[in-house]
């Protein structure tokens, strides 16, 4: 990233303002009820974090730079400005009080799409230098290392010996003409190895060709959830180079909320070109699977459980059946959350936020919202798709003495697989 | 007793024990790896896992005390990661295994559980280096399981 | 100037500079927004974008129950200001006329007793979108001047169509030709207010839906 400046943000801006953008400004009749589909309002009362207000300096520049009239008021010096005040004052608006969750764009009666302002918008942030330290951090060691968190290809290499000598699997490492490439979050690699265990005995079971690519094992788009396209379309484009050498048909995204709208629908235009291959989310390939009679579960969780939607594969995914689906297969008990699906709540960690320390104790804060949803409803067990929502619930439910234990999808659903050949000495 | 040498004679054999001696045994695991995490909520928790008959608010305390741990050792998205920080996070879970409510392990017994992050732990410190003592875990693992069913 | 001069002024000259100013900027407006252009979407797609555009151009018109328990009497408001509003300005006999002098055609209109209540409702439904907007602290804070100058240049026509109809205040003739301005300083205003959103609301329902329906998801 060049060295940033509040006229390059402004320029970036610009932009960023297409007529999808132009007409949700000129729609907007200012009603609030996007504030009433957000959790950092709704759990703080604080009406800064109304959705519309976080793009105000958007519209600034929209109404100045492309209206007549707002030419005119600007002329006569009666609009208000944008300059480094305004960026310093909005920049936790834009990174730290909002997750890109979606509900604000779902409940706008004139159909303004915020949430996409807001992905928008944090392309001037960042290029202005008003983005969260933990952000830059994150996307300087993504392009440069090739994962926002350092690791790198010995340590994914490490794990993957530990995976084999435990279950006798292998994982294959640029395995050319494999029929999927699987993908691989940081916080999953660090964090929750289980997820690799998971899908490799899953794979093994459905009798599948699947491969890790050495140069690209890493899903997380840290450019996305700073806002700088060219970063963004960096780590696209290595994840579209392996996955082309490889020759591979289809990339499987895994349990990350952003890494999957990154890849599945900003990624073509984020290189400029339609991919050669599929991209799917684990659990959408793991309904394939389990609909074709690939691979079959035995036994179920009796305990109570329900599932928490990760904003970016449910709403913005469109994936939100398929792991109900998986779940009533393996759940005796399942029940569901008041907002559920669509209009779920966000964890309140994604987007960013949990990678942005100052804003932990507003997080905390939006997590009530959660907390709410479940104190309703009474469950043993918490099951989500997202290493980052499963953090960010954990630490939620740990500061509000909840003991809930929190499992993956995928991690369930391995456990209850059905396999041929148990054990490999 | 027969020896332990290999992870199905381990599976089998962890699979006899009663939840307590499950605990107990994976208290050994955790304490073959303690070096590798500075929290001293680990080794208070490995005391609770160990004991007899205690009072449930002295269990779910530990419980607290180790999620904590846990919560605390991890890595945060888009931090610059440390591997030998984060082994500090895999033997916390490891710990946590140990103090797991009978209900929740989802056909995995606790031994188990505590016996995959330990190994886990050491993996971590492969990541930076090429020193590769996975197998040398998994060894010891099975020694202290033959130990513990001699005795 | 009299009454029947300020009307026939009204009714000729002003209607239609009024219309002209109304017409070409919202024209302005809606072209301001088309040229910015929008980029092509080259991921696979899931579904039909004109399916979700169209499904989305309807969906809107109802709240998702989530945002609707939080503020049940501000939606229902909503509902009746804009729904009064359109019975009141399409289905009274004179504006049909009007109208008819336009389109070359006219349909049936309501009761001219039942839209003087409706009339009335609307007002009073106004008075109530203002009291809501100055006590929300969401809307208050996000309100600025525009929206007050919208409130006000559509409560005119209806306030002084209900008391020309009434006979209240003024001459018959003065109350019309001051409900014609009022029209006429409606129309005028709009297209420089938040009031273009009768007619954007549909780009940014289509806009949204389009990319909605190709995704595959709820919108």
């Amino acid at each position: 990233m060049s060295a940033p400046s509040v006229e390059k943000g402004i320029q970036a801006i610009k932009g960023q303002i297409d007529a999808p953008v132009a007409s949700f400004f000129s729609a907007c009749v200012h009603c609030g009820l996007c504030a009433e589909a957000c959790l950092f309002y709704t759990e703080t009362g604080d009406p800064k974090y109304t959705p519309i207000n976080k793009v105000e300096p958007m519209r600034r520049i929209w109404e100045r730079e492309y209206t007549l009239f707002g030419k005119a008021k600007a002329a006569l010096g009666l609009s208000k400005k944008v300059d480094a005040d305004t960026f310093a004052e909005w920049e936790t608006l834009v990174y730290d009080g909002c997750t890109m969750c979606g509900r604000c764009s779902l409940v706008c009666p004139v159909g303004n799409d915020i949430s996409d302002m807001i992905r928008k918008i944090r392309e001037g942030f960042a290029a202005a230098g008003y983005a969260p330290e933990g952000l830059i951090g994150a996307s300087t060691r993504a392009v440069e290392i090739g994962s926002p968190m350092g690791v790198k290809l010995p340590a994914v290499q490490a794990q993957i010996k530990h995976l084999q000598k435990n279950t006798g699997l292998d994982v294959p490492i640029d395995a050319k003409g494999a029929e999927y490439l699987v993908l691989l979050s940081s916080m999953e690699i660090m964090n929750f190895p289980e997820y690799l265990e998971a899908i490799a005995r899953i794979m093994h079971q459905a009798g599948k060709t699947w491969t890790i690519a050495s140069k690209a094992f890493e899903a997380t788009n840290s450019g996305i959830q700073i806002g700088v396209s060219d970063i963004a379309k960096l780590l696209v484009s290595r994840v579209v180079d392996a996955a082309d050498e490889l020759g591979v048909k289809t990339v499987i995204s895994p349990e990350c909320g952003h890494a999957f709208t990154a890849i599945r629908w900003d990624g073509a235009n984020l290189i400029g070109r339609p991919y050669g291959f599929e991209v799917k989310h684990i659990l959408e390939v793991l309904d394939e699977f389990v609909k074709q009679g690939l691979i079959k579960t035995a036994g179920m969780e009796d305990a109570k459980l329900t599932y928490h939607d990760p904003c970016q594969i449910a709403r913005k995914g469109g994936v939100v059946e398929q792991p109900r689906d998986l779940l009533n297969r393996i759940a005796s008990n399942f029940v569901e959350m008041e907002d559920a699906g669509e209009m779920n709540w966000c964890c309140g960690g994604g987007g960013g936020v949990s990678a942005n320390e100052r804003a932990d104790e507003l997080k905390l804060t939006a997590f009530n919202r959660k907390k709410a949803q479940l104190q309703a409803l009474g469950v043993d067990t918490l099951v989500t798709a997202c290493a980052n929502c499963r953090l960010t619930l954990e630490e939620g439910l740990e500061e509000n003495n909840m003991d809930i234990p929190i499992v993956g999808l995928t991690e369930m659903l391995a456990e209850h697989l059905v396999e041929d050949d148990k054990e490999k000495a | 007793m027969s020896t332990i040498g290999n992870d199905k004679q381990l599976r089998e054999a962890l699979n006899g024990l009663n939840p307590h001696q499950q605990r107990v045994l994976g208290a050994r695991f955790v304490e073959n790896v303690l070096s590798l995490s500075d929290d001293p909520r680990v080794a208070q928790s490995l005391v609770v896992a160990r004991g007899i008959d205690l009072a449930e608010d002295v269990v779910n305390l530990a419980r607290r005390n180790i999620k904590a741990a846990c919560l605390e050792a991890h890595t945060r998205c888009g931090a610059d990661g440390e591997w030998t920080d984060q082994a500090g996070y895999f033997v916390a879970r490891a710990a946590e295994a140990c103090l797991e409510p009978e209900g929740r392990s989802q056909g995995k017994g606790a031994a188990w559980k505590a016996a995959m992050s330990a190994r886990m732990a050491r993996t971590c410190l492969a990541a930076d280096s090429d020193e590769d003592a996975h197998d040398t875990e998994s060894q010891a693992q099975y020694q202290i399981l033959t130990s513990y069913l001699d005795a | 100037m009299d009454a029947n001069e300020l009307l026939a002024w009204a009714r000729g000259p002003g209607f239609d500079i009024a219309l002209t100013i109304f017409v070409a900027g919202m024209l302005l407006r809606l072209l301001e927004v088309l040229a910015l252009g929008n980029k092509p979407d080259l991921s696979p797609p899931r579904g039909s974008g004109p399916k979700g555009a169209v499904q989305t151009l309807l969906s809107r018109n109802l709240p998702r129950k989530a945002v609707f328990d939080r503020e049940p009497l501000r939606i229902i408001n909503g509902y009746v200001l804009h729904i009064g509003f359109f019975i009141v300005l399409f289905l009274y006999g004179p504006h049909i006329v009007l109208f008819e002098s336009f389109l070359g055609f006219g349909w049936p209109a309501l009761p001219s007793g039942m839209i003087d209540a409706v009339g009335a409702i609307t007002i009073l439904s106004l008075i109530a979108a203002l009291v809501f907007r100055l006590n929300n602290k969401v809307i208050r804070f996000i309100s600025t001047k525009d929206d007050y100058v919208a409130w006000t240049v559509t409560l005119l026509p209806l306030l002084t169509g209900y008391m020309a109809y009434n006979h209240l205040v003024a001459s018959y003739t003065m109350m019309l030709a001051l409900h014609l301005l009022s029209v006429e300083l409606l129309l005028v205003v709009a297209p420089f207010t938040k009031l273009t959103h009768m007619f954007s609301f549909a780009m940014a329902r289509w806009y949204q839906g389009y990319q909605a329906g190709r995704r595959g998801v709820e919108s």
